[in-house]
């Protein structure tokens, strides 16, 4: 599958059906817990990342709040 | 962080936000540039579009003032917190991220008199009404949440009038209410009490007092416990923020808009004063809070003295709130009264040791007539309002030695 993750191409082998959990898995996307995720351009609520799945050629933006104490 | 938050209060104030820093570095490195270079156009791309981490403009952040703002969130539990040029500043840019014209602050009517300023005369300038309502009478404050009330200010202890309103009782008043409760915990310090086990959600120091120590340095932060539900309909302007950034969704909007845009960004150099100086807050209020008490009780007991007002005294009507709220332990900070302004003059005029100026928190005891100096601009009523009478000395008692303090207010109160 065909994704593009922070506007750079990313390749997922073998995986016909992924969910927004799995997929911060797969990516080893950092601090999850804080992540922020777009898909196509829309904010995911947090609630839904499991019932949310990616296919073929959709785009996701990795976000952080930035600074802070953090 | 997260392996930080363990560690006891003390521990935090040394070592909470420090990084190794360059050839072992101890201390936490002064990086004094503007702005930051960043290998390609991508890079900075990602920055500011919030992909990854990265300094960009010490307006917007610095490795210097982050370190400190880490280590003040980790002290008071927090989220996140911003550091700024001044407490005042630290005030400014937090009440105009939640208000916009035609909102009201519910405050507290015993508030450093630049609160008061800014709430009541700038802050109307621009359509944003405050109410001023007696903290400590919870029935009068809860009755004056009106529909428009869109956040409850409250000092931890009042700065000059001494009064200590129950804080879990307000935040309670704020909680029925959906609104955000804004403490102002210069007075007390983290090292008193947290403002997040007292039910604030947002946390405000003017960093120059206490936290820095010395009275070296100005600054101010905000700490954001992420505890307020900013998806609430009341606040339609949030809804961006608390879908996008959740618990950080407060800090967001204000580093996106009213941080960037105000501009009040402390120096580098000033953010590395304050991780020193806060490394020994612990020792220092321990010291503050027993000199106050031995002042306290000196002028209790002096014939020349009209009344003292310290929270420790077991006769002040705040002693057992104080008690709780703060463990044993009541400041730095006490007013008393003498006969007359004159009188008041005299005694500021014949100390020796004790400095006459406008700060308190500082290593050594200082003393103001506010009536006619930091209060001096307000009409009457309003003063009174404050707690600031024309006979009335503030005192922020220091760390020299209790004697010492004792008998330079003992040879001037002689000399009246």
């Amino acid at each position: 599958m065909q994704l593009t993750v922070n506007g750079k191409p990313e390749s997922i082998e073998s995986k016909d059906s992924l969910n927004i959990t799995a997929l911060l898995e797969e990516l080893k996307v950092k601090d999850a817990l804080y992540v922020t995720v777009e898909l196509n351009g829309e904010i995911l609520e947090r609630e839904n990342f499991d019932n949310t799945t990616v296919k073929n050629g959709d785009s996701l933006e990795f976000l952080y709040f930035m600074g802070g104490g953090r | 962080m997260d392996a930080q938050s363990s560690f006891h209060f003390e521990t935090l104030l040394i070592h909470g936000g420090l990084e190794p820093g360059p050839a072992g570095a101890t201390t936490v490195p002064i990086v004094q540039s503007s702005s930051f270079a960043h290998a390609t156009a991508e890079d900075l791309e990602d920055i500011f579009r919030g992909r990854k981490a990265g300094q960009i403009y010490t307006r917007l952040n610095n490795p210097t003032t982050d370190s400190l703002e880490k280590r003040l969130a980790l002290l008071e539990g927090g989220v996140a917190a911003v550091a700024t040029a001044s407490g005042m500043a630290a005030i400014s840019t937090a009440v105009l991220t939640i208000l916009r014209s035609g909102d009201e602050i519910l405050s507290s009517s015993s508030l450093f008199g630049g609160t008061y300023s800014l709430f009541h005369d700038t802050l109307a300038n621009y359509g944003i009404l405050s109410r001023f309502v007696d903290p400590t009478d919870l029935a009068a404050f809860r009755a004056a949440v009106s529909p428009a009330t869109r956040l409850i200010f409250v000092e931890t202890i009042g700065n000059p009038k001494m009064d200590v309103p129950d804080i879990a009782a307000l935040a309670a008043i704020a909680r029925e209410g959906g609104i955000p409760l804004m403490l102002d915990a210069t007075v007390s310090t983290p090292y008193l009490a947290r403002g997040r086990d007292l039910g604030a959600d947002l946390v405000i120091h003017s960093t120059s007092k206490y936290i820095n120590g010395t009275g070296s340095t100005i600054g101010g932060a905000i700490i954001d416990n992420g505890t307020f539900d900013w998806k609430s309909p009341l606040y339609p302007h949030f809804e961006l923020y608390a879908k996008k950034y959740r618990q950080f969704a407060f800090t967001a909007r204000l580093r996106k808009l009213m941080h960037k845009d105000l501009g009040a960004c402390p120096a580098p150099m000033n953010s590395f004063l304050l991780t020193e100086g806060i490394e020994t807050l612990a020792l220092r209020m321990d010291r503050h809070c027993t000199n106050a008490l031995a002042l306290a009780r000196f002028l209790q007991t002096h014939p020349k003295v009209a009344w003292v007002n310290y929270p420790g005294l077991e006769d002040s009507s705040f002693h057992d709130v104080a008690t709780r709220q703060f463990g044993n332990r009541y400041g730095g900070l006490l007013t008393f009264g003498l006969y007359s302004q004159v009188e008041a003059f005299r005694l500021i005029n014949a100390l020796k040791l004790a400095r006459n100026l406008a700060n308190i928190g500082d290593a050594k005891t200082l003393v103001i007539h506010p009536a006619s100096t930091i209060c001096v601009d307000y009409p009457l009523e309003q003063r009174l309002l404050l707690g600031v009478s024309d006979e009335l000395v503030r005192v922020s008692v220091g760390l020299e030695h209790e004697k010492d303090i004792i008998g330079d207010f003992s040879q001037a109160l002689e000399a009246l």
